[in-house]
């Protein structure tokens, strides 16, 4: 056994213990053994990748002492691998990038316990992405929606303490669902790890018997994952939490944590009850009536918001239903490019919420429209990181959102029921994005003049305390940290969207290796 | 009524916990009374798979008398992961209860709807 | 790789133009530094609104007050510069392979006979229109950035000629609507920006059309590299079910820039409000996009002999008579000067379309030689209207009365290209429109063949309608035209500053010199219609 295969326990076992650890630091270091513990991780992770690219397959890691049908498991592939280091690095640019801001958000004496949340929310992603049991699964889920409330709550003002109760009670409704329906998996196969189970669930459908059990156990373990990753209808939590935690628990929220619910999704339809049966079970139109439906009203709510954090919110609540749709079409290739959106999502969006900020520092801390007319004059780099951010959620070519659009389409035309669905969908929210996401950078590159320019210098004015006359005029002081993680964004975008082929190719070796 | 649905007993029972827990932590206003829907929605599938690992006149899964046999215990990873189970939802119990203590200092209420009101109201009082 | 010169000189050139003035007002805010400067700038946009009248005067003599700068010369001379290197890149040829995007999707550059038509086309246009801008933008804020964007425009557009496949062609047309915007919202009025919304989403929209088919192309072909008479034979027509909707989803999608029915509702919004020079290279070469868009497709990838005969030809044929019709009637009955050339353009584009509609070589020739011709006329005539603008700050129609004594030379220019686009024989739409109406007569497609002639017909007489009138009623004001508000803003006389002068001179001179020598160019399109069908 080679040495690598350790490390994808290592790197959930290095997150895991750099949050405990943080417990009794300042918030100083637990930042700075917060940042080393995530990029150790990815390090690790991609050496996994590389490891499973050489060997070409994939490999299960016994935990403890018990073998297969007893003990604990941990699985690591080309895909878990892929996934693995992505998330790091989002996750790595999140946290550099919203630095500085959380250190204005979060009070002095709390900060540790926000780097605590972001170590245990890395260590159960990477869990998630892992593991090969469902158990485990459930205890990782039920970790990351407390590091997610945690980190909706760390602001501490009344809209996100309501952002977080709201979050919790659907996160319970979705983790009560998915227990209940590996409880009934359970009772039905009589495993737990995803392997025996899978071929438990196979003699089952050969045999014929619990037929209708076994359908109750994928629409409950799909509900209750839909639930927790904001598929519409059950999104209503998401603008509220998105749009009011500080920068970074946005970026990592819509980035990464609702993706790691869809990937556990698509490892149970794999892995445990096989995508034959999935396609069978008639769930994954389900799925797919919703993730399009999700994507007209997500982009019809964007397009009636007024303050740039919900629209931007609501843009996520369509962008999952991308990914539900692209799993909803039952083939390869709509597997594949709904993996590949997630990628590409959780880039661009979370480069969105970075920018952003630094927009809305450049408006005097307001988020609206109107307020944040010009602020591309006034924060150039911020303002670059939106326009190539929105630009990728429109499709524009050679970034990651065309490469998503390219791959969603071509998968349409595979699966010719949804063919025609799914293209008019595509083009439909396409539009919609166009409306909303372009909108705003007019606004954004709009230089002010007259009535609107005054109003915003007095918007400056007390927003600062008088204490900046001309400000406005100056571009706004990025943080360091900041123009970084922007810069590394848009690289990454570019990456996604001028590289792809590699990037598909090993999703695909990946779910082949699922198989 | 059909003989499988004295058989069953457990089960149906756990299911209809289960609803109810459900019901209440989706549809109940007050906090606290979503918190113990939530509970009971937990308990419902501790129940389920405790039934799950029963084995009628078998015996506790501890070696007793040295007998090696497993056929004279009852299976014992349902009780595992119920004891898994008891443990993660007690922590996100305290967190809830947690978030609603807050939520009861700043607005006095438990009350969601009352609490998204009043948050709206003293939004647009700052504004 | 030569071709890539062009498409990247004036990108970089434009980027550095921006780069260099702070690319918007940062700098003259900086400049004006205090809190106050808000107000400034707004007295400063009320104050030009206020004095364009006055600032006519000004304008009058040759180069006037308004200095020519050092950024004026380099910007033309970049102009110059990038001419030159079109038609070196087309005298060159070759071709690059840029990059791939996935296995089968690759971008790439290739020089061809159409391009290079295209593109020294676009160059030669945008040459003279940047000449005209320098004195027009003396009337503007912010002609810095307008340098910069419309330097980066034009290296876009030949990037979209010389396109060698699908995608890149897509790239480049998606890029050019995002780069020419900026010209759009120029002013920033409230208008300019509502203007420019629907120019962009109009643009967007037909794009994502056009995106569909797209897709839809490259998973039945595969490879999407332009080929002259198309990559479709019958059989592999036959296997792709949804190919004519595909073909006919980015027919009006790429339409849509060429202003064709049901998307044509940008043209004229975004025309009246965008400065007078770019109006002339959104109606002049930009509307050209589309029609080239839909050659390549038509033409170059799905093949004209797969879409003969179809229900997508007939549609489209139906299309484009009705926008043609449409435009010209519209033009007719509109009072904006700008306004009603954008109409006109609509018009104008769809005798293009008509003739690509027809499939046949005449009719192919006759749209690619009036591609050439509506270029140098409706440049022509918007550098017109921005001359008379600048000098006059007449924008309607009533109030062009009697501008024959205001400046006679560019009136008559104004007569010559009217005259052209009407298509009176010596003049250059003469010739276009004899290859359009017999083209449609021998195209073999029932009664719309013969209704075709006939709709150009009357769109000529229309076109006649609303152009001449201007011409007749600025010589001949009649006899109870006073000239008061002439003479007493010193207007008489006021020929435009040789900077605006010159490049609608040369146009009109064009218009006449390719109609009544327009062999080269008929034989050289009709090189390209014997190559691709």
């Amino acid at each position: 056994m080679s040495f690598v295969q350790n490390f994808p326990f290592f790197s959930i076992i290095i997150a895991m213990f750099s949050g405990i650890v943080s417990s009794v630091l300042s918030g100083k270091k637990a930042r700075a053994v917060s940042i080393t513990a995530i990029t150790v991780t990815t390090v690790l992770s991609a050496c996994v990748l590389a490891f499973c690219l050489r060997t070409g397959q994939s490999y299960t890691y016994m935990m403890g002492h018990f073998p297969a049908p007893w003990g604990n498991e941990i699985r690591a592939g080309v895909l878990e691998g892929l996934t693995a280091v992505l998330f790091g690095v989002v996750m790595f640019l999140s946290v550099v990038g919203g630095l500085h801001y959380t250190e204005e958000d979060v009070e002095p004496s709390k900060q540790n316990l926000f780097y605590i949340m972001i170590d245990l929310m890395l260590s159960s992603l990477l869990a998630l992405i892992y593991t090969n049991d469902l158990f485990t699964a459930y205890v990782f889920v039920e970790i990351n929606t407390i590091a997610g409330c945690g980190l909706i709550m760390m602001s501490q003002t009344g809209r996100s303490l309501t952002a977080a109760i709201r979050y919790m009670v659907m996160s319970s409704l979705g983790s009560g669902l998915f227990l209940i329906g590996l409880s009934l998996l359970y009772d039905v196969t009589g495993q737990l790890l995803m392997s025996p189970a899978k071929e438990a669930v196979a003699r089952i459908v050969a045999d014929g018997s619990y037929q209708i059990p076994l359908l109750v156990i994928v629409a409950v373990v799909s509900v209750g994952l839909a639930i927790k990753s904001g598929l519409f209808p059950f999104h209503y939590w998401i603008p509220d939490t998105y749009g009011y935690a500080t920068p970074t628990a946005s970026a990592v929220l819509s980035g990464l944590v609702s993706k790691g619910y869809i990937f556990l999704l698509i490892k149970f339809f794999y892995r445990v009850i096989g995508t034959e049966n999935a396609v069978h079970s008639h769930i994954i139109n389900a799925l797919f009536v919703f993730g399009v439906a999700g994507m007209m009203f997500g982009s019809l709510r964007a397009i009636m918001q007024t303050d740039t954090r919900k629209m931007i919110a609501y843009s996520s609540v369509a962008q999952i239903g991308y990914i539900y749709m692209g799993i909803g079409l039952g083939t390869q290739a709509g597997m594949i490019a709904a993996i590949f959106h997630i990628f590409s999502h959780g880039a661009t969006k979370a480069l969105l919420f970075i920018s952003c900020v630094g927009l809305y520092k450049a408006s005097g801390d307001r988020t609206d429209f109107l307020a944040l007319r010009g602020s591309g004059y006034r924060n150039r780099l911020a303002g670059a990181g939106f326009l190539i951010g929105a630009l990728s959620m429109v499709g524009f070519p050679m970034l990651a959102g065309f490469i998503s659009k390219l791959l969603f389409a071509t998968s349409a035309f595979a699966s010719p029921h949804k063919m025609l669905i799914t293209l008019i969908a595509l083009a439909v929210s396409t539009v919609l994005n166009a409306i909303y996401f372009l909108r705003l950078l007019i606004g954004l590159y709009r230089p002010t003049k007259s009535g609107s320019f005054a109003e915003m210098e007095q918007a400056e004015q007390s927003g600062r305390g008088g204490t900046a006359g001309s400000g406005f005029a100056a571009p706004a002081a990025n943080p360091w940290t900041m123009r970084i993680a922007i810069v590394c964004f848009i690289i990454l975008n570019l990456i996604l969207g001028l590289f792809s082929q590699p990037i598909v190719r090993a999703i695909t070796d990946g779910l082949a290796m699922f198989g | 009524m059909s003989p499988t649905l004295m058989l069953n007993l457990e089960e149906e029972v756990s299911m209809v916990l289960f609803g109810v827990g459900f019901t209440m932590l989706l549809l109940h206003r007050n906090l606290i009374k979503k918190i113990m829907g939530m509970n009971i929605m937990d308990t419902a599938v501790y129940l389920f798979l405790a039934a799950k690992g029963y084995i009628e006149g078998r015996g506790v899964p501890i070696m007793t008398d040295g007998v090696q046999d497993a056929s004279a215990y009852i299976n014992p990873v349902p009780s595992g992961l119920v004891l898994t189970g008891i443990v993660v939802s007690v922590s996100t119990t305290a967190l809830m209860l947690a978030l609603t203590i807050r939520l009861y200092e700043r607005y006095h209420s438990l009350d969601l709807d009352r609490i998204l009101i009043s948050m709206k109201m003293e939004e647009e009082e700052q504004l | 790789m030569i071709v890539l010169l062009p498409v990247l000189w004036p990108i970089a050139a434009g980027a550095a133009v921006l780069a260099y003035t702070g690319i918007g007002n940062s700098k003259k805010k900086a400049s004006a530094g205090s809190p106050a400067s808000g107000e400034t700038a707004a007295d400063r946009a009320s104050g030009s609104d206020a004095s364009g009248t006055g600032s006519g005067a000004v304008a009058g003599s040759a180069f006037g007050h308004s200095r020519i700068t050092a950024l004026d010369l380099i910007y033309m001379a970049a102009l110059a510069l990038e001419t030159v290197l079109v038609i070196m890149a087309a005298a060159g040829g070759g071709s690059v392979r840029l990059f791939s995007l996935t296995d089968t999707l690759t971008l790439g550059l290739r020089v061809d006979g159409t391009g290079s038509l295209f593109a020294v086309l676009t160059s030669v246009m945008w040459l003279l229109t940047g000449i005209h801008s320098v004195a027009y933008m003396k009337h503007e804020e912010w002609a810095e950035r307008f340098y910069g964007f419309y330097l980066i425009v034009v290296g876009v557009l030949v990037g979209l000629d010389y396109a060698a496949d699908l995608v890149t062609l897509y790239v480049f047309y998606e890029l050019m609507t995002l780069t020419s915007l900026p010209l759009v919202l120029h002013e920033l009025t409230k208008e300019a920006v509502q203007a420019g919304m629907k120019y962009l989403f109009y643009s967007v929209g037909g794009a994502f059309l056009a995106l569909f088919g797209i897709f839809y192309l490259a998973n039945v072909c595969g490879d999407l590299s332009f080929t002259a008479g198309g990559r479709f034979t019958a059989e592999m027509a036959a296997g792709a079910p949804l190919l004519l909707t595909a073909v006919f989803c980015m027919i009006v999608g790429f339409g849509t820039k060429a202003g064709m029915f049901p998307l044509h509702g940008w043209l004229p919004i975004a025309h009246p409000v965008a400065p007078a020079p770019a109006s002339a290279v959104l109606s002049g070469v930009i509307t050209k996009a589309g029609v080239m868009a839909l050659v390549r497709i038509i033409y170059f990838l799905v093949g004209p002999d797969v879409l003969r005969g179809t229900w997508v030809q007939a549609a489209w044929m139906v299309l484009t008579l009705l926008t043609v019709f449409m435009g010209s009637m519209l033009a007719y009955r509109e009072n904006v000067f700008k306004k009603r050339l954008a109409y006109s353009t609509v018009s104008q584009v769809s005798y293009v379309l008509f003739g690509l509609s027809l499939m046949n070589p005449i009719g192919f020739t006759g749209a690619l030689t009036h591609v050439v011709f509506h270029s140098a006329i409706k440049t022509c005539l918007f550098l017109f209207a921005g001359a008379v603008i600048v000098v006059t700050s007449w924008k309607k129609v009533d109030q062009l009365r009697g501008l024959g004594r205001v400046m006679p030379l560019a009136l008559a220019a104004y007569t010559m290209a009217s005259l052209a686009l009407i298509g009176i024989p010596p003049f250059s739409g003469f010739v276009s429109k004899w290859y359009l109406a017999t083209g449609s007569l021998a195209s073999g497609t029932g009664a719309l063949g013969f209704i075709g002639p006939v709709v150009l017909l009357i769109s000529a007489l229309l076109t006649a309608g609303y152009l001449l009138p201007i011409m007749i009623r600025g010589y001949f004001p009649g006899q109870d035209f006073d000239g008061k508000e002439i003479e007493e803003r010193g207007l008489a006389k006021k020929e435009p500053s040789l900077l605006m002068l010159v490049p609608i001179v040369i146009l009109a001179a064009a218009t006449l010199l390719l109609g009544c020598f327009p062999g080269p160019l008929v034989a050289f399109v009709e090189k390209i219609a014997a190559l691709v069908m």
